[in-house]
This record gives C-alpha cells, sequence and structure tokens, in this order.
C-alpha cells in the first residue's frame, strides 16, 4: 500500500509529467486558455492514461516486444475514441469547446510515455496508481496554467458563460498571454516554481545536508 | 517462422479486439450524437429567426447552384425556407467563412425582404478570450441584425470589429456579406406560394 502511495504522488511532484519529466506539452500549451477547458482535457487524460496503463498492465505478459509500440498505439487510440463518442453524444455542451482537442489525446506522449515506460514492467496494482497519479499531476499543472493565463490574459475566469472571478476594473489584459508565446512565458515560470519547491521539500525531508 | 507469426497475430489479436470495443461504442452512441446533432441544428436555426415554427431545407439544384457561386469566396452549405405557419417568413443559409484559426460555420437569418434577422455561430475555432469575443461579446453578433433589405459588402464592412480579434471578426463578417448576396442573386422573389 505504502508503494501504492508513493508511485501516485511521484506522479504529483516529483516525477511530475509536465514540470519535471517535460512530456505532452504540446497540447498543455494548446489548451490551457481556459480553465474550463484544461479541467476537461485533464479528466479526459486521466481517464485515457489510467484505462491504457491498466490494460497493457495486465497484458505485458503476452505483448512481444518487438511490436509492443504498434498495440500500445491501437489501445490508446482505441480510448480516446470511445472518450471522443462518448463526449459528443452525452455532454455536446463540453464537446462542443473541447472537440477538437481529443483526438490530441493519443499523441500526447504522456500516455504512451507511461505505458512504455511504466505499465509494460509494473504490475497491474501500481499502474493504477502511475496513472492516475501521472493524470493528477497533468491535471494539476494544467489547470494551474490556465487559470493564470485565464485570469491575467482576459481579466476573468469564466465558467460555462458564468463568470466565476473578475480582476478590478481598469484591469488591461495583455492578450500575450493567451498567445503561444504568453503559454512559454508563464509554464517557464511555473517550472522554476516547481524545482525550488521540490529541491525545498527534499531539503526539509534531509535536514541534516546542511554545512552547520 | 513461429516467433514472427506470433508477432502478426498479437498485432492482429489486439486490432480486432480494439475494433470491436470501438463498434460496440459507436453502436451505443450513433444514436445519441445523430439525435445532439439535430438539436444543435435546431437551435442554430431557432436562434437566427425566432418567429420561425419550422425550417425545410432547399433541394432546388438550380436554386443552390446560383447562391453558392454568389456568396464565393465563403463557401455556402445549406440553404433552409423558414416557415410560420405554412407560409414562409424567410430564409436561413449556412455558410462557411475563414477566420483566424480555420473555417468558421455560421448561419445567417434573412426575411423575405432580405433583412438580417440574426447570425450565429455554429462551430469556429478561434483561439479562447480573443478570437472567441466575438461569441462572447453580445454586441457584436447584435449589430448584424436588422441590416436593411439589400445590403451590400460595404455596409457590412462599415460594422465595428473587435480589438484584438479582428480576422475572426472579419470572417463572421465576409459570413454575413456572402449571405447577402447569395439571396440578391439567388433567394430574392424565390418564395413558395403559401399553401392554401
Amino acid at each position: 500500500m505504502s508503494e501504492w502511495l508513493r508511485v501516485f504522488r511521484q506522479g504529483l511532484g516529483l516525477e511530475n509529467p509536465l514540470t519535471v519529466l517535460m512530456i505532452g506539452l504540446c497540447a498543455t500549451l494548446a489548451v490551457s486558455t481556459q480553465l474550463q477547458n484544461a479541467l476537461f482535457m485533464g479528466v479526459a487524460v486521466v481517464f485515457v492514461l489510467t484505462m491504457s496503463n491498466v490494460l497493457i498492465s495486465a497484458f505485458r505478459r503476452q505483448i512481444p516486444d518487438q511490436v509492443r509500440i504498434p498495440i500500445f498505439i491501437v489501445v490508446i487510440a482505441s480510448f480516446v475514441t470511445i472518450v471522443d463518442l462518448v463526449m459528443k453524444g452525452y455532454v455536446p455542451a463540453v464537446y462542443q469547446v473541447l472537440g477538437i482537442w481529443i483526438p490530441l489525446i493519443v499523441v500526447n506522449c504522456i500516455i504512451l510515455g507511461r505505458a512504455e515506460a511504466f505499465a509494460y514492467r509494473n504490475p497491474v496494482g501500481l499502474s493504477i496508481a502511475d496513472g492516475l497519479g501521472m493524470g493528477a499531476g497533468f491535471c494539476l499543472v494544467i489547470m494551474l496554467l490556465a487559470f493564470i493565463r485565464e485570469l491575467f490574459g482576459t481579466g476573468r475566469i469564466v465558467w460555462f458563460d458564468t463568470t466565476l472571478i473578475s480582476m478590478p476594473a481598469g484591469y488591461a489584459p495583455p492578450s500575450l498571454l493567451l498567445l503561444f508565446p504568453g503559454a512559454f512565458f508563464v509554464f517557464g515560470l511555473m517550472i522554476a516554481a516547481s524545482r525550488w519547491l521540490n529541491e525545498r521539500m527534499a531539503s526539509v525531508r534531509a535536514p541534516k545536508g546542511g554545512a552547520s | 517462422m513461429r516467433e514472427s507469426l506470433r508477432l502478426v497475430v498479437s498485432v492482429l489479436v489486439t486490432c480486432m479486439v480494439a475494433a470491436t470495443g470501438l463498434a460496440l461504442t459507436y453502436a451505443v452512441a450513433a444514436p445519441r450524437i445523430e439525435e445532439q446533432d439535430r438539436l444543435a441544428q435546431e437551435r442554430s436555426l431557432k436562434a437566427v429567426m425566432p418567429e420561425a415554427d419550422g425550417f425545410d431545407a432547399v433541394e432546388d439544384e438550380e436554386l443552390i447552384k446560383v447562391a453558392t457561386s454568389a456568396a464565393e469566396p465563403a463557401t455556402l452549405t445549406a440553404i433552409y425556407r423558414a416557415k410560420r405557419g405554412g407560409s414562409e417568413i424567410g430564409w436561413a443559409v449556412r455558410v462557411s467563412s475563414r477566420g483566424y484559426g480555420g473555417p468558421m460555420h455560421l448561419v445567417i437569418g434573412l426575411d423575405t425582404s432580405g433583412s438580417v434577422t440574426g447570425v450565429s455561430i455554429l462551430s469556429m475555432n478561434e483561439t479562447p478570450g480573443l478570437g472567441t469575443k466575438v461569441l462572447s461579446e453580445k454586441w457584436f453578433l447584435a449589430q448584424f441584425v436588422g441590416l436593411p433589405p439589400g445590403f451590400d459588402d460595404q455596409d457590412v464592412r462599415a460594422l465595428d470589429v473587435i480589438a484584438g480579434s479582428t480576422r475572426s471578426a472579419n470572417g463572421i463578417r465576409d459570413g454575413v456579406a456572402a449571405a447577402g448576396r447569395a439571396y440578391d442573386k439567388a433567394l430574392q422573389g424565390r418564395e413558395e406560394a403559401a399553401n392554401e
């Protein structure tokens, strides 16, 4: 159980797919202009990542080494298509904002990366932990990124046509934040912040490392 | 030989299982998806012509051909006759024009005199927070309503755009202008006689 928690927590912090491993950035930077889109993207990624991890881990002894990549891709693409169809049919409002980004999950390297690096070598239970943890880490970072970009780039946070938070009147939002360069700026600052945080946490865990 | 056979079979089996799973999901979801598409279409038609109680797609190929060439460079994809109590009260025209992030699919409502009754966006791929202002800034789409009968490209170009989303706003202006041209060249006076 403690092993399970350790794997889960790694996705959130020390091995966060976005700020530490830095995979799957393409979709992240593109979708993170609105908190609402980011949340649904995150949920879709958690689902696909966990499901593909489970399946690949369960059949890891049957999947021949030489053709593992095509098999991973087929599994991942199938789950993404399932998400796509279900969203289209049952939550059209969400599909309307996110529709074009869903197929992008197939090429999101986080999912293929975890299938290859983790699920293919570890038992099902741990693969679930890895999927959920990596997914949660992805969610956390993409939502924070979207929150910053939307709040400072448009001056308010909108949730399905309802304004949740707005900046004081007179705030002139720099639209640079919403464009791609803005995504890189904010994301760069977030990487710096997360490294600082990880280092601090590491030194708290091992306090006797200092010179004094 | 045995080894390569094993590789082929494992990929084959994976693909077959995946295809079966997808087919099942599709069978369950397809009717819902069709239903949602129909509802979305109905809502967008209703939005541009609130008084109408029914819409019939135009199937007269000659009419569609003339209207399509009048609408260029925007692409006209469908024309509907708007009906109220059996008599025709106008047209709804579906066009796609070029925005910043690709095609923008619009529906434009025109009454029988050629005046604009409404514009709605079926789908677009504009930058959230910038290009999407054409939807969130309500005044923008509202300013097209009431464009007078016989309006031309100049009248449409005289309307305001939104700073920061010029190209998205231009896409919509192009779409409305195209619908206007289609009306002038093809639809004007082509209402069907009211059913007795």
